[in-house]
């Protein structure tokens, strides 16, 4: 028992799924609706956005870069693909695979703009992102595409008992992920890249090229989000992507990334997103006065973390 | 900023009258109306300003979006319109009060600006406020819904922004409405920062989850929080919680026809812009505002015209768009009257 | 990888390459806006107009020194995603203090630096002390914060300030404003900091190298501690200086909206993400340069909704003359060594 828990206790995200169960478990006593079926399924269903936007900027970290215009493309692709049914009556799987492939060719802009310029991937990503939006208002107006086809709208809300269906599409991209990571060459040299650049350069990897397949996959990411808000919320809004920024830095890095690059934890992300997406659930099931709730948010998010940093001490990683 | 309102309006007046020579003809203003941020409520003004332009034989009027939801962006936005000539601005607050300042600045280089869809916050240099009353509307608003739940059960008020101080008005009039029926309504709760896609989508979505089986009835006083509400009851075809939304979007109105939606708060864009294009041709043109007008005091300011409003339910909803035409016409055929002296 | 190091860390900063370098960006920036400046004055009448210059002043004023509230953790290889909750409690106790307290002005304006300090000073201990990154605090601070400010403020707006602060923001000595004057002043200020003061050294030194800092003797967590109560402070300045601008004090006005402002400036600017690198000059220059493209497109009324693509290509085109200029000069001085 206690040999199993120490070897619990050295797995990186062990703090972060401590918290959760506890969390789990402290609200289904205080609040008996929280299991219920249909708080379940609402609750798994505020997952899915939030994970592959964590996710799109989780493979930046990765190399060692950030991108600031997860938001704006997500807002963009979203646009694109309500767009391209309503406006153009293109059937739901094209406009999807369009809308994804735009959102590719976004990242791959980005990836190329930051490796051929040498400028840092920061500004780059930012100038960007505020073209994205500039695209998005100049189409929209900022008038939603709302006549959107039945079935794309009905995956949206559909689910099988508490399991939305929504929540397949972050599932199959996280499992992607993983496989991603540790078993193929472009995954691991990404790390490589990310982890030390000039190591990685002087044992004949190309950074560079690391770093705009890095942004392409974040940009694809960051479409597949931006085509799922769609579906959730039944209509192609032009805000969003709007407040994806916070969340985006925010779960990867108390997931366990470094802001140094070369480091992350797939599962780590996970356990974040649905550490805040739990405390935000909780705001509204325990009643909590609306003035508080950015309050305690933050509170418990420093809890959270300083919890996983004493663990981390404690075993004495660092 | 002491100023007082009736300073404010004195030394309007007087801004007024000396810059009457220069726009002796009233073709020659250059109008713009601007909302605070891009958002699908103000979709009107464009129509209404190409009108308005037309009808009244206007130079220019124009409608200029900032490119975001900040009072900084608008500024700068009024500020760069008014260097490059722009003789009058019929502005959406970006805040009541922050927007005081590029008014005050404008008035002292003699061009006039209303507030058009939302009110500034007295003292103001505005020379009158035309939007639906906040606080009149949201109490309206529950008192229908009140009535749509039978005038028992239990409340729930979506709120928007809350640092919007608009917020804390219409949670006072949702209290109010809710206070005067001696308990037999109750208010449940109160979700603030619902007013944006999606966080809305999972609060409400949340709150429909925890208390579906408590909650009597909805009401919204955001845009957003309204289509998002109107969308959460058609997924969950719940028809037994009663919801009023505000404004006509597509969604709560086609909410309202099947039965999802028992009503919406209809505002009048188009009105505003329409109506306040038209009051700022003549005050650039050297009309005045008449300290005797019937103004409407409300807790924003004192001098206050209401753009009317409306409950769109089953039976207007084919009918609701004329309704507020006719009001509109009404509104401009009496407002040089009533409010101004030229 | 970054050809421009304004003011290196301490090793290399007597270098000749490093003088030379020293320039670089900032000369390049000039430059940018200069043509800039000469072709949107000729091309739109209404550019040049002392309306237009006035507000363009005020604004830039404020956005320098939400970009020096950043670029001091900048320097020391954090980041503060507080600084824009340290602004709205700044803009809010500012004024409660005139407006309820009734406090005299400076009495008032001291209370409020304390308090940005206060804040900045608690981010600094809680990442010291912790040893958790300083996004991660400071991201959830900016939601204690922010969240305490609407607790106690119910984000009632103060509205009857005296008079003298409206007028301080609208005042203006010779064409030049006020605030635009208060920002050049603690420009100077953090000059001489970074240049000058062993404080300044130890600052860039953490920046470069927290190890190499420890072992010479740096203490670490006391710098990074008084970079964030710095941070804390201008935040708290940028605050009362916006709260002067709309002679009111509101919280929506700050808080998120000052996030990507306070990296774009320093950043542009040549201030290096990674620490250890600060250029004052080039934060007043990166966020004269986003001002300049905002109101430049304003003025020559590039349509309504497009705006912000514009904005997004002509910045991505000035950072990318620069650069191509740097790495000239870096040519032309390699075929000279």
């Amino acid at each position: 028992m206690n040999e199993l828990f120490s070897r619990v206790i050295r797995v990186q995200w062990s703090g972060l799924l401590a918290v959760c169960i506890l969390a789990v478990l402290a609200l289904t006593i205080v609040s008996p609706n929280f299991l219920s079926e249909y708080n379940a399924f609402v609750f798994l269903r505020s997952l899915c956005v939030s994970l592959l936007v964590a996710y799109s900027q989780m493979v930046m970290l990765g190399v060692g870069q950030m991108n600031l215009s997860i938001g704006a493309l997500g807002g963009l692709v979203a646009v694109i693909v309500g767009g391209l049914m309503d406006a153009w009556g293109v059937p739901t799987l094209p406009a999807i695979a369009i809308a994804l492939a735009a959102g590719g060719v976004a990242g791959l802009v980005n990836g190329w703009l930051t490796v051929r310029t040498g400028i840092n991937g920061f500004i780059v990503t930012l100038a960007t992102g505020s073209a994205f939006a500039g695209i998005n208002l100049g189409i929209t107006k900022a008038i939603p595409f709302y006549n959107l086809p039945a079935d794309f709208v009905a995956f949206g809300n559909g689910r099988l008992g508490p399991i939305p269906n929504l929540l397949i599409v972050p599932l199959i991209v996280s499992v992607l992920l993983v496989v991603f990571f540790s078993r193929t060459v472009t995954g691991r040299h990404m790390l490589a890249v990310g982890g030390n650049s000039h190591a990685a350069e002087l044992s004949g990897l190309s950074p560079n090229k690391a770093i705009i397949e890095a942004h392409a996959l974040s940009g694809l990411l960051a479409a597949a989000a931006g085509i799922l808000a769609v579906a959730q919320l039944g209509s192609a809004q032009p805000s969003i992507g709007a407040d994806w920024l916070i969340i985006s830095f925010a779960a990867p890095i108390i997931g366990g990334a470094s802001l140094a690059g070369g480091s992350i934890s797939i599962t780590g992300t996970l356990l974040a997103v649905v550490l805040i997406g739990l405390i935000q659930n909780a705001m509204v099931l325990l009643q909590v006065d609306p003035y508080w709730v950015t309050f305690l948010l933050g509170a418990l998010i420093l809890a959270a973390v300083w919890l996983n940093r004493y663990r981390a001490v404690r075993v004495g990683e660092d | 900023m002491n100023i007082i309102s009736r300073g404010g309006l004195a030394a309007l007046l007087a801004c007024s009258v000396a810059s009457a020579p220069l726009a002796a003809v009233a073709s020659d203003n250059r109008i713009v109306l601007t909302p605070g941020g891009p958002h699908p409520y103000f979709a009107p003004w464009e129509q209404a300003a190409a009108d308005a332009a037309k009808d009244f034989g206007i130079a220019a009027v124009e409608y200029k979006v900032p490119s975001e939801w900040k009072l900084e962006l608008q500024t700068e936005l009024v500020e760069s319109s008014a260097a490059q000539g722009y003789t009058a601005f019929g502005i959406f607050p970006g805040d009541a009060v922050g927007v005081n300042s590029v008014v005050g600045e404008l008035k002292s280089n003699g061009i006039p600006s209303v507030a058009l869809g939302g009110c500034a916050q007295d003292p103001t240099d505005m020379a009158f406020c035309m939007a639906t009353d906040v606080y009149a509307s949201a109490y309206l608003g529950t008192k229908s819904l009140i009535e749509a739940m039978g005038g028992k059960g239990a409340v729930v008020h979506l709120a928007g922004l809350l640092v919007d101080p608009n917020t804390t008005l219409r949670v006072q009039a949702v209290e109010k409405a809710v206070a005067e029926t001696n308990g037999a309504v109750t208010l449940l709760q109160t979700v603030g920062d619902t007013d944006n896609q999606e966080q809305g989508d999972q609060k409400i979505n949340a709150l429909l989850a925890a208390q579906k089986d408590q909650i009597g009835g909805m009401i919204a006083t955001g845009y957003i929080s309204s289509v998002v509400a109107a969308t959460a009851l058609r997924n969950l075809g719940d028809k037994r919680i009663k919801f009023i939304g505000i404004d006509d979007d597509k969604i709560v109105l086609d909410g309202i026809r099947d039965g999802f939606v028992a009503g919406t708060m209809a505002q009048n864009p188009y009105g505003q812009g329409y109506i306040g294009a038209y009051a700022l041709d003549l005050l650039a043109g050297g009309c005045t505002v008449k300290a005797d007008a019937p103004f409407i005091q409300t807790p924003q300011t004192a001098r206050f015209i209401d753009s009317g409003t409306l409950l769109i339910s089953a039976d207007n909803i084919d009918s609701y768009g004329d309704d507020l035409k006719k009001l509109t016409g009404e509104l401009q055929a009496s407002f040089k009257d009533k409010f101004l002296a030229c | 990888m970054t050809v421009q190091e304004p003011i290196a860390a301490p090793s290399s900063k007597w270098s000749l390459s490093g003088l030379l370098l020293r320039g670089s960006t900032q000369f390049g920036l000039l430059v940018i806006l200069v043509v800039m400046w000469v072709v949107l004055s000729s091309i739109a009448p209404g550019f040049l107009s002392r309306f237009n210059l006035n507000s363009l002043g005020r604004s830039v004023a404020i956005d320098i020194v939400i970009g020096f509230a950043q670029m001091v953790v900048l320097a020391t290889g954090g980041m503060n995603l507080a600084v824009g909750a340290i602004g709205i409690c700044s803009v809010m106790a500012f004024g409660y203090l005139l407006q309820v307290l009734g406090l005299p002005i400076p009495v008032a304006i001291a209370a409020t630096l304390l308090m940005g300090a206060a804040m900045g000073w608690l981010n600094g201990i809680a990442i010291v002390r912790t040893g958790v990154n300083s996004f991660v605090v400071t991201l959830a601070s900016a939601s204690l914060f922010s969240g305490a400010m609407l607790i106690l403020t119910r984000a009632v707006p103060y509205n009857a300030l005296p008079p003298a602060i409206g007028e301080f923001g609208k005042a203006a000595v010779g064409p030049v404003p006020a605030l635009l004057i208060v920002a050049v002043a603690i420009g100077i200020a953090l000059y001489v900091l970074f240049r000058h003061t062993v404080l300044g050294r130890e600052l860039l030194a953490v920046g470069a190298s927290e190890r190499a800092a420890q072992m010479s003797g740096v203490p670490v967590g006391r710098t990074i501690t008084i970079a964030h109560v710095l941070s804390g402070m201008l935040a708290a300045a940028a605050a009362m200086m916006l709260t002067a601008r709309l002679a009111a004090a509101m919280p929506s006005v700050a808080g998120d909206d000052w996030l990507l402002p306070s990296f774009l400036a320093p950043v542009i600017g040549g201030t290096a993400l990674a620490g250890g690198a600060v250029s004052v000059i080039g934060t007043v220059l990166g966020a004269l340069l986003v001002s300049t493209i905002r109101s430049g497109l304003l003025i020559l009324q590039v349509g309504n909704f497009w705006l912000p693509l514009f904005l997004g290509a002509f910045l991505l085109a000035a950072i990318l003359l620069e650069r191509y200029r740097a790495l000239l000069v870096q040519r032309h001085r390699t075929r000279n060594a």
